[in-house]
């Protein structure tokens, strides 16, 4: 059990993260590697960051995402982030010089 | 027991007599002006033109009768002045202008001036006060209209300039997952918010996989635009939609290259159609003629 973070294997090597209240995105150290051995643990190929509860995507969200991506490239797993809401998209796409490392699917029926 | 003389009249009483006694030469007069000036535009009927008159005069009877000095928080003050608001809206909504308004109340202080003359009675001094105050009253009425014209003419502008964002931007779902945006003239900061607000409300409703953004209309671009354009393309993408750039114009690519835009990580075609192939591609859509397959 990983706090403010719910995993679930959705099946064929997916991994579905869900953020929760209890998410503490500014110390992105503690939480990574339990998220890894997850993975590693499910043989996950993909996982699949669920944004739908985040209404707002600032810098040190931002850096959290780019952080867990950067960590799941090591152990050869995609980062994909679906249901990314209109107002933060707009906000993070006005801070942004370059496109994110991760993909950005609409919905987690959109997965290819 | 010393007889009162004019002279020791407060203003407003002898403003209120001259009133009394020329009231129906100064209505006479007044009608038949505002006839000319209102009348022959068909801004009021003669009856209409007849009616405000007789209120004027009763409004500005009632605010002398207020006290010695006009006082402009008063109840009268405000009465007559929200009859001429009253008045000068309904002069501009029936197509009229500020110019036959204004010289309406330049004409009205005219006809007391030219009554106060006649008056022998009157010494320099109380005409000089009688002028001071008139002039006040006046003064401030078409100030007064002045704002409430701004104001009207203001609204309208916002307006209008509302109704064309909303106008100038029709996001429509041309195919199941495919939205296009034709963009029309300038994008600027708050177009930009306004469209992008409204694309990504749309992708999110519809559950659009592909947005193709149609630049045919806009004439001209510079950093700026292409900027926010760039900006649109990431915000889309951030949803998890593609976005493909249409109808870029020689001389606007010959703007992007002179500003070193890259464009290089955006799916860009020539024309709308060819942004829908590349839309229906993506979405592994085939469209044929009846037939053709057979």
């Amino acid at each position: 059990m990983i706090e403010g973070i719910h995993l679930t294997p959705i099946g064929d090597g997916n991994v579905l993260l869900e953020p929760g209240e209890g998410l503490d995105p500014s110390a992105p150290e503690t939480i990574v590697a339990p998220v890894l051995d997850f993975l590693q643990r499910n043989e996950a190929r993909r996982l699949v960051y669920d944004l739908k509860t985040v209404r707002l995507i600032d810098e040190i969200y931002y850096t959290w995402l780019i952080k867990l991506c950067a960590t799941c490239r090591i152990a050869n797993v995609e980062m994909v982030t679906v249901n990314m809401q209109p107002a933060a998209a707009y906000a993070l796409s006005l801070t942004l010089d370059q496109p994110p490392p991760f993909t950005c699917v609409l919905d987690i029926h959109h997965l290819r | 027991m010393a007889k009162e003389t004019p002279k020791e009249r407060p203003t407003n009483q002898v403003l209120i007599e001259l009133l009394m006694q020329n009231v129906g030469k100064i209505s006479t007069i007044i009608e038949k002006q505002g006839q000319s000036i209102f009348g022959h535009k068909n801004l009021l009927s003669n009856n209409e033109i007849n009616d405000y008159s007789l209120e004027f005069l009763e409004l500005l009877t009632m605010l002398l009768h207020a006290g010695e000095k006009v006082d402009r928080r008063g109840p009268e003050y405000k009465a007559l002045r929200q009859f001429f608001a009253n008045f000068s809206q309904q002069i501009q909504v029936r197509g009229g202008d500020m110019d036959e308004f204004v010289r309406y109340v330049h004409f009205l202080q005219g006809t007391f001036l030219e009554n106060l003359e006649a008056d022998k009675s009157i010494s320099f001094e109380k005409a000089r006060e009688i002028l001071l105050v008139l002039g006040t009253i006046f003064n401030d009425i078409i100030l007064e209209v002045f704002h409430i014209y701004l104001e009207g003419k203001e609204k309208t502008i916002e307006a209008q300039q509302e109704e064309l964002k909303q106008t100038s931007t029709p996001i429509t779902e041309i195919w199941e997952g495919v939205l296009t945006l034709p963009i029309i003239g300038s994008l600027d900061s708050s177009r930009t918010m306004i469209v992008m607000e409204k694309l990504l409300s749309r992708i999110e409703s519809d559950r659009a996989r592909v947005v193709v953004i149609d630049v045919t209309g806009v004439m001209a671009i510079d950093s700026q635009v292409s900027h926010h354009l760039i900006q649109m393309i990431r915000a889309t993408g951030l949803m998890g939609a593609t976005a493909i750039l249409t109808g870029i114009r020689p001389e606007i690519a010959r703007a992007l290259t002179s500003l070193n835009i890259d464009l290089s990580a955006v799916t860009t075609r020539s024309k709308l159609s060819e942004g829908l192939k590349e839309a229906f591609r993506q979405l592994s859509i085939e469209v044929s003629r009846p037939g053709s397959k057979l």
